[in-house]
């Protein structure tokens, strides 16, 4: 069985946020709601300005803490250790939202937010409404493009290989920064890159061996 | 918070206090301190604490923590993972604990209740008033609660809170006896209360960073009155005052209305704890700053 999981080159990532917007677009989010973001620091002034860009999402950790906390059962871990929320069991708690350390998780208050407030629905939060109804009173978070990977594996495609098996903001990163593949598999291009490149996983001392690694500066 | 300060810097939660969020904060006060009542009245076998006790938690702290959910009719999927989740576990002790408190009132008023259903009504009763405080320390982002000593201290000020109710209670109603005790057990809690929270705010201080930004916005940021009028002069030092001139004048040469006031400070100082550490929850920041 497959363990999906990313790898993240810091050093690639010129901080442009496609990966937000494209995120963003594949999934219909509302406005506010975000399953990925790029957290900018900066320090210095003027001509001395340093700044780093670090791409965050959930991190599929194999030892979630969001899954052990959800009271309902509606947040879970599949085989292939993509976590998951049933927004039909989601009783709306936020436990989950405080227990995540990573802080990838966002209660889902207002479906009536407009991106356009006051001028209605754009045709696209429409369509958005239809094809992905997420449910407000619910924790909403990064699924790693589940329906992408799923759809794509039977048709036979490879995620992380095959754009169309592959999460949206791995193919929209402009800088190829982002690699997806199976963490399992000694081969894949995912496993070599965190042995090659010494990758770490974001704050490992949380203890919750998160899937998302990164290739530090 | 500015965006670019978001996970840069200690950031506070959100969900547990603000917006609707503060319906969680009243339910988690009522549900402890009407199960707190419940258990203190009925040690001393004040039926009409125990009622009130009830009927604080089942319909304050039930009825807010249901308002609170974004999905209220959902909430029986809640009791589905007591084997990890301490929401699963306290909506199982809190029902538990309403079911039974709510048989035992009723066989005490037309025939007698058992012993052995008010024993077990009593350890329910003391399970829903401990689990707030456990799942808010299995939290491991934010330190300020994420300590071994914030379940002790929400038990304490449960305790102390149900206490202090009961004694009124008892004043009301003549009480059937047991007034001394009562009054040795509200001291005990006192004194133990004044251990337990510096003790808390101290190791919490010198823990992680997010930590230390916690404890100062509670003592010196911006709800600082919060701290120091609403705990420290109302809840504590006013109810100790009273306690302490008991010593020297005796219980009944205090005035009356005097206690009242003393035991709704001591809720006042209480529900403002509850307030500031849920407030003060900060997450530890996660991304580095680069260089300078």
């Amino acid at each position: 069985m497959p363990r999906w999981g990313m790898v993240i080159n810091l050093q690639k990532c010129v901080g442009c946020y496609a990966c937000v917007l494209a995120c963003k677009q594949e999934h219909f989010l509302p406005p506010g709601i975000f399953w990925g973001r790029v957290v900018v620091g900066e320090t210095g002034q003027r001509a001395a300005v340093t700044k780093a860009a670090y791409p965050v999402l959930c991190n599929h950790c194999e030892d979630a803490a969001c899954v052990k906390v959800c009271p309902t059962g509606a947040t879970v871990q599949r085989e292939d250790g993509i976590v998951t929320v049933d927004y039909d069991k989601c009783a709306g708690c936020r436990y989950c939202v405080l227990a995540c350390p990573y802080q990838q998780r966002t209660y889902y208050a207002d479906s009536k937010k407009e991106y356009f407030p006051g001028q209605g629905l754009t045709p696209l939060e429409k369509i958005g409404k239809e094809l992905y109804p997420l449910q407000e009173g619910s924790v909403l978070k990064c699924n790693f493009c589940i329906e992408r990977i799923d759809s794509g594996l039977k048709k036979g495609l490879v995620p992380g290989v095959d754009r169309e098996a592959t999460p949206a903001c791995v193919i929209a990163c402009p800088a190829k920064a982002r690699y997806f593949g199976d963490l399992n598999d000694a081969n894949s291009e995912v496993t070599l890159l965190i042995k090659e490149k010494k990758a770490s996983q974001f704050h490992p001392e949380f203890g919750t061996d998160p899937s998302v690694y990164y290739i530090l500066r | 918070m500015k965006p670019y300060e978001w996970m840069v810097k200690p950031t506070p939660q959100t969900e547990w206090i603000d917006g609707r969020g503060i319906l969680f904060w009243i339910a988690f006060f009522f549900i402890e301190l009407g199960a707190a009542m419940f258990l203190v009245s009925s040690l001393f076998g004040n039926l009409f604490g125990e009622l009130i006790g009830w009927l604080l938690c089942a319909v304050l702290g039930g009825g807010f923590h249901l308002v609170y959910l974004g999905h209220p009719l959902r909430f029986y999927r809640m009791i589905l993972r007591p084997q990890t989740s301490w929401i699963s576990r306290g909506l199982l002790f809190v029902s538990g604990f309403l079911v039974l408190g709510l048989v035992h009132i009723a066989l005490s008023l037309w025939t007698a209740s058992t012993l052995v259903l008010l024993i077990v009504t009593n350890v329910l009763a003391f399970l829903a008033i401990i689990y707030g405080g456990f799942a808010m320390s299995y939290i491991r982002g934010i330190p300020l609660w994420n300590s071994a000593l914030l379940p002790v201290l929400y038990t304490v000020a449960g305790l102390w809170g149900g206490a202090e109710l009961s004694a009124v209670v008892e004043l009301q109603s003549g009480g059937p006896g047991g007034n001394a005790m009562l009054e040795d057990l509200i001291k005990i809690l006192l004194a133990a209360f004044i251990v337990v929270f510096p003790t808390y705010l101290i190791t919490a201080r010198y823990g992680l960073s997010a930590g230390k930004t916690s404890v100062s916005e509670i003592v010196k940021g911006k709800w600082w009155p919060f701290f120091w009028v609403g705990v420290i002069v109302l809840g504590i030092a006013l109810p100790m005052g009273v306690i302490i001139a008991s010593f020297v004048v005796g219980i009944s040469g205090i005035p009356l209305a005097l206690l009242y006031l003393s035991v709704a400070f001591e809720l006042i100082g209480d529900l403002m704890l509850r307030y500031l550490i849920l407030k003060a929850g900060y997450y530890n920041p996660l991304v580095p700053m680069p260089g300078p």
